[in-house]
Formats: structure tokens, sequence, C-alpha cells
């Protein structure tokens, strides 16, 4: 009898009895075959055996959620749906380098007529994976030692750690990462970290030594996470020009905080989507477990995006946030906003909008930004059908504001501090999209709305990163 | 070049506070009093870290920085005020001579004490010294503090010394100032200088500093001349400028001189 293979499907189309499988890959023998085949298409079947190939240290358990689904399906198309289905959840997993699928009728002693055998033949990856690079930039020279340590015992537990040695600062970070067996979707991780951040736009150096563990969990269409996160902040001076506000926030402190975040994505893609939306919000609250601050922070993001003709894109995105001190103490400069560069109000520098004390700026307390962006595609379409989709013309309009609130006041007098002194920019610009992380972009920008203390940056401004406005 | 009114800060946090960062304040304090300068003292918990140098007390006038003794004598003869401009060469290497012998012997024997003696370490200077944060932090900074200037010590070979031998040393330095003041009202002669409010400073704090034991403010005792020295300053510069309690600074003990 002719064997079918079903291998690396993408996609699967649904309608009737055109098969996803490429024509060569069939058997094609004499025609009595070809009617069998034909004749097999719609006729049920029975799975009858799942096999998994090439297990090592993976515990067989937690597989058995993800392939159980094969054992539902009731005709072939239905197989090699469910087959590919499973595949995917398989690699999603992150324990397999790859996952073969094979398809055949069943054999043995009690094989059915119409039953079918399917074997998923897999190699797992590598129980420990290291890399070693040397960084250089910034005046400052690196070498950082990677360790990857997927599938740790077994279940898709996941053990990295990264440890940079450079010339100025020192940072690592440890990670243990574990899902719920059969529910992928559900996990928890713990990480350890110190990382050290220089901010030149508020002469501020920055040293975090924490601990964080986290859990993830998806509630219907959303996603949800819990975390809490206990920190070491040690904030300095970058320079000996720094002004005394910031001076005067040197010195160490412990965050304790408590934090829940919700995410619903249903855009297609993380960079340049064409369709569907993103509501993110994220609150925390620091000092009831424990700390030196005391905090509630609230903040969202909001993006909807919609095809127009011709194939151009129609993106508009909302941020905001607040930061409610509780307590007497005011609050910290590590957990105000900044606003402004060119990830989000672009036209002006890094960070570099809202309240400020001698050139040093330092964040405020609510915050809000929006942006319309229309997204076509190069003129003239140059590297069609290649390297030339990477890139998108876009034309935008942005506006936000930065301000310190005074909480005695009520919401109104909140809504109209907001909406004076609106900074907004508008200009246009190429984007280039880096895999499904990150973008750079290359602006012409006009800002306005320039308020005295702000620095702008008008003209061509770059900017790279994974999360614009 | 006129001064402005200025903010003086330092770590005072009252019951923060240790003996040997207390006793450079009192000596800043005293010399800015002696130039006849407006002084404001303020306290906060992280003065450590806002110091440029990393050590306080700093003080912070219009928008510069100057922090420690040496550098604020400096910064302040810049703008036209000076105690030790009648002294003549001799003098003056004489004095810098004297302002090292109290920073090396005075200052470091404190140091030695607050930190390398267990007993005062564990019953005052890690309390003191982690107040102001919570736990763990609290143990984690004072242990650090402690590590740091434990290793100073060892840099300096006074880590072989014992408590007796630091009194023996305290005693010694306090013998040759006794024997450079003799009778005069100031080191040298009439007018104080920076030397009166660094030894001052010093002398004072170690008088009034409840610590474990008093044997320090025994040693010091011993030199009456120093005794009304310290007397003298304190009724001339803090008695004087203000009629409240602040008896020059806070410290975490009482007040006047015995």
């Amino acid at each position: 009898m002719g064997t079918v293979h079903a291998r690396s499907l993408d996609p699967l189309p649904m309608q009737g009895p055109e098969l996803g499988v490429q024509a060569d890959d069939m058997d094609l023998g004499e025609p009595e075959h070809e009617e069998k085949q034909e004749v097999l298409e719609n006729k049920d079947v029975v799975v009858q055996h799942v096999h998994i190939d090439g297990l090592g240290r993976t515990k067989e358990d937690i597989l058995t959620y993800e392939i159980a689904d094969v054992f539902r399906a009731k005709s072939l198309i239905d197989v090699m749906k469910k087959s590919h289905e499973a595949r995917q959840r398989l690699l999603r997993m992150g324990i397999f380098r790859h996952v073969e699928v094979v398809i055949d009728t069943a054999e043995g002693a009690n094989a059915l007529p119409n039953g079918l055998d399917v074997t998923f033949e897999v190699k797992e990856l590598r129980r420990m994976t290291g890399s070693y690079n040397t960084m250089v930039g910034n005046n400052e020279g690196s070498m950082v030692l990677g360790l990857k340590l997927p599938n740790v015992f077994g279940r898709a537990e996941k053990l990295t750690f990264q440890f940079s040695y450079g010339t100025k600062e020192t940072s690592y970070g440890l990670s243990f990462f574990k899902p719920q067996p059969g529910h992928f979707e559900r996990n928890f991780s713990i990480n350890l970290y110190k990382v050290t951040g220089q901010f030149p736009w508020s002469s501020l150096r920055e040293t975090d030594r924490g601990v964080s563990t986290e859990f993830s969990f998806p509630i219907w269409r959303t996603n949800h996470t819990l975390k809490w996160e206990g920190v070491w902040r040690e904030l300095g001076c970058l320079a000996r020009t720094a002004s005394f506000a910031v001076r005067e926030e040197s010195g160490q402190s412990l965050k304790s905080s408590l934090s829940h975040a919700m995410v619903i994505d249903t855009r297609n893609s993380t960079i340049l989507p064409r369709k569907g939306a993103l509501l993110k919000i994220n609150q925390e609250l620091a000092g009831y477990t424990g700390g030196d601050v005391s905090f509630l922070r609230e903040d969202f993001e909001i993006q909807l995006n919609k095809t127009l003709f011709w194939d151009s894109v129609l993106s508009t995105s909302l941020w905001g946030g607040m930061l409610l001190p509780l307590g007497d103490k005011p609050s910290c400069i590590a957990d105000r906003f900044y606003l402004g560069g060119p990830t989000s109000v672009r036209g002006f520098s890094m960070y570099s909008i809202g309240p400020q004390s001698e050139g040093d700026y330092l964040g405020g307390e609510a915050y809000w930004a929006g942006g319309l962006h229309l997204y076509t595609p190069l003129p003239f379409r140059p590297g069609r059908g290649g390297f030339g989709d990477l890139f998108r013309t876009h034309f935008f309009l942005n506006a936000g504001n930065l301000c310190n609130l005074n909480y005695g006041e009520g919401p109104r007098a909140h809504l109209s501090k907001l909406a004076e002194c609106i900074r907004w920019s508008y200009g246009a610009g190429i984007v280039l999209r880096l895999g499904n992380i990150a973008r750079l972009e290359l602006n012409y920008c006009i800002p306005m709305g320039v308020q005295s203390g702000d620095r702008i940056c008008d003209g061509v401004q770059f900017g790279a990163g994974i999360r614009f406005l | 070049m006129s001064l402005a009114a200025e903010a003086f800060v330092s770590q005072i946090a009252e019951d923060q506070i240790l003996l040997s960062d207390s006793a450079s304040s009192l000596a800043v304090q005293t010399f800015l009093r002696m130039c006849g300068l407006p002084v404001q003292v303020s306290c906060c918990a992280n003065a450590e870290y806002m110091s440029p140098s990393g050590k306080v007390p700093f003080i912070h006038v219009g928008n510069q920085v100057v922090s420690e003794l040496g550098p604020i004598v400096q910064f302040i003869k810049a703008k036209g005020h000076s105690l030790s401009d009648g002294l003549d060469d001799v003098q003056r290497a004489e004095m810098k001579a004297y302002m090292e012998l109290v920073n090396n012997m005075l200052l470091t024997a404190e140091l030695y004490i607050q930190w390398c003696d267990d007993y005062t370490a564990t019953e005052i200077s890690r309390p003191r010294y982690s107040s102001p944060y919570s736990w763990p932090l609290n143990h984690i900074l004072a242990y650090q503090k402690q590590w740091e200037v434990r290793r100073k010590m060892n840099a300096i070979g006074w880590s072989g010394k014992n408590l007796e031998q630091v009194y023996e040393d305290v005693s010694q330095c306090c013998q040759a100032l006794s024997q450079r003041l003799g009778t005069q009202p100031y080191f040298f002669n009439k007018q104080p200088t920076e030397l009166d409010a660094l030894v001052f400073g010093h002398l004072f704090t170690i008088l009034t500093t409840q610590l474990t034991n008093d044997e320090l403010a025994e040693k010091v005792k011993s030199y009456t001349n120093l005794l009304s020295f310290c007397h003298r300053i304190e009724q001339t510069y803090f008695k004087e400028h203000d009629r409240e309690s602040q008896s020059g600074s806070s410290r975490h003990s009482k007040g006047s001189l015995p």
C-alpha cells in the first residue's frame, strides 16, 4: 500500500479534496493506486497508534497532552490537520530541534482496515548550549557568556544564564522557566538579575539587583501575568555636573512590589501589523510586601490597525500612565514615567520632555501619548517580493504630555493639567523591520508645542527599538 | 565674591550618624562659623551617596557641591574668606602637619573603634548605620560598610592593633596637640584657624558621645588645656550665635561638656 508522508505543511488549506500535500510527495503508482488514494481521501479513518520516536530525557507525560487531539481525527484530512497542529504544539515547547510527522496505515495484530498510525520523529535539543561574545561600544568593552539548558528535568523546564563582564560594569541574569504539563500557556518563572543602566538625559546611573517570580496564565482570550519583584536599587550621579535634584535621589533603596498585567493581542504580527488590536493594562503596587518605596502605578497601551486601500495600513496607538505615591515620601526618579524620543513622541530628544532641573530630566508622575500612522509600501515598490518588503514608508502624527499631578485636586483638574501644554509632532520616514522583534526608523520630524525645558531633535531622527508609539 | 546663605548637608539623622561623621561634620560647621558665614544644617539619610566624593559632610552653595574639610577650606578661600591668611609659610606648614596628624590618628582611631571593635560595631554602629533602611537591605549595607572599613584598616596596617593600642595612640595624639596648644587660646595664638576647627570637631564629639565605654573620653579629659579649649570654642561660636539648644550639632548623646 502506498504511504503518505505528511511533512511540514505550511499552510494547510481547509477546503475539500485538494490536499495540502505536494503533488510530487504522493506515491503515484499505477492507476489502481490512484483510485485507492482518491477513495481514502474522504473515507473515515481511525487513528490507532500515535508514536513519538527519538525521546531522550523528555518525559512522556507532558507530550501526551499535546498529541491527544490526533486521536480524535475522523478523516484523512483531519488526521493531517491535527498532526500538523500537534507538531506546532510540540515545537512551541522549545525542547525539540525539529519534529517530523509520518502517517502510515496501521500495522500489527489488531490493525483495522481503515486504521492509521501516526509517528512523530523528534530530535531533542542538546542538554546545554553556550555562547560567548565580546561587545564593544559606548566607551566600554565587555565579554558576554550565555548558557542555556532547555528541558532540564524533562518537562520543558528551561534554565538560562547570562553573564556580562565589562570594563565598567558587570551584570548577570539567571532565569528558570517551568510550564504546567498540558497547559503550556500556564507557566511560572523565577529570575535573578543584576543590571546596570546609564541614563544621560537625567545624569543618572542605576544599578538594580533583584529577584522576581511571575505566573502567567490565559483566561478566555486574555493573557495575565502576576509578578512579585524585589529589587535593591542603587542610584548615583553620572557626572559631577548633575543637578542637585538628581543628586538628592542618589542612594540605596529597596523596592518590593506586586504587579499584574493583562494583554489581549489580536494583531497578526508584533512589528508592523496589518490588522488587529492590542490592549495592555499593567498595574504595580509597591510597599505592602516590604521595602522602602510605596506607590501604586498604572499604565496602559492600546493599538489599533486597519488595512486600507492599496496595501497601506492605518495604525493608531495610545499610551498612558499614572504613578501615585502612597505614604508621605515623594516618588523616586527611577519609578516615574519618561516621554520623548524616537520611540515615543518623535521630534524630541530621548526622554527629554517634561519636568527638568538644570538640564536633567526628572520624569513625571502622569503622562499620555498618542500616535497616528499611515504605513505604505515604498514608492515604486523596489525589491518587491524580497528585501523591499521589509521596508515601509510612514507618515505620522504624535502627541503627548508628561507632568506631575497634584493629587489633592479632583479628576477635572488632572485632566485639564494633562491637556494643557501638549507637545506634538508630525513627519514622515522609512521603517525597516528586523525579524519579528525590532524595527529601525529614519524620520524627518517637525516638533510643535515645544515647552521651555524640552529638548528637540527636529529634522532627521534615527530610532531603533522594540516598542514604538 | 560673597557667599549667599548656604545649605550645609550632612548625614545627621540624629539617630543615624556615627562618631566619625559627626566629628567631621562639626569641624566643618565650626570652620564656617569662625569665618562668620551663615550656615544651615540639613539631614538626609543618603548624604553619603549624595556627596561627590562619598564622604560627609558636604556643602551646597548655589549650584556647587564641595565635600570634606580640605576642599571646603579651599573653596571658601576662593570666595574670599580665609582664617589662615595671617600665618607665614612655616606656620602654615606646621598647621598642615597637625591637621594630618588629627586625620591620621584621631579619625582613624574613631573609625577603628566604631567598626573594628566587635562589641561597638554590634551594639552601636551597625544598628545606627542601617536604621533608615528596611530588611534585608539594612543588614547588607551595614556589613558592607564594616567590611569596607576593615579593608581600609588592613591597608594602613591598623588591623593588627588592639583596642588598648588604639587608645594609647589617641592619648599620644592628644599629648602632641596639648603641647602645641600650651596656654594659648588657639593653636596659632590669638586667631582661630582651620586646625582649631578640626581639633574642636573631633575632641568635642569624643567628649560628648556615649560609646560602649568611656575610655576614649577619659583619654581626652586628662589634658586639661584641651578641655578648656573645647569649652572656649563652644562658648564663643555656638552658644553665642544661637540661643536655642543647638550646641553645634546633634550627636547621639547629650549636648554639653562635662
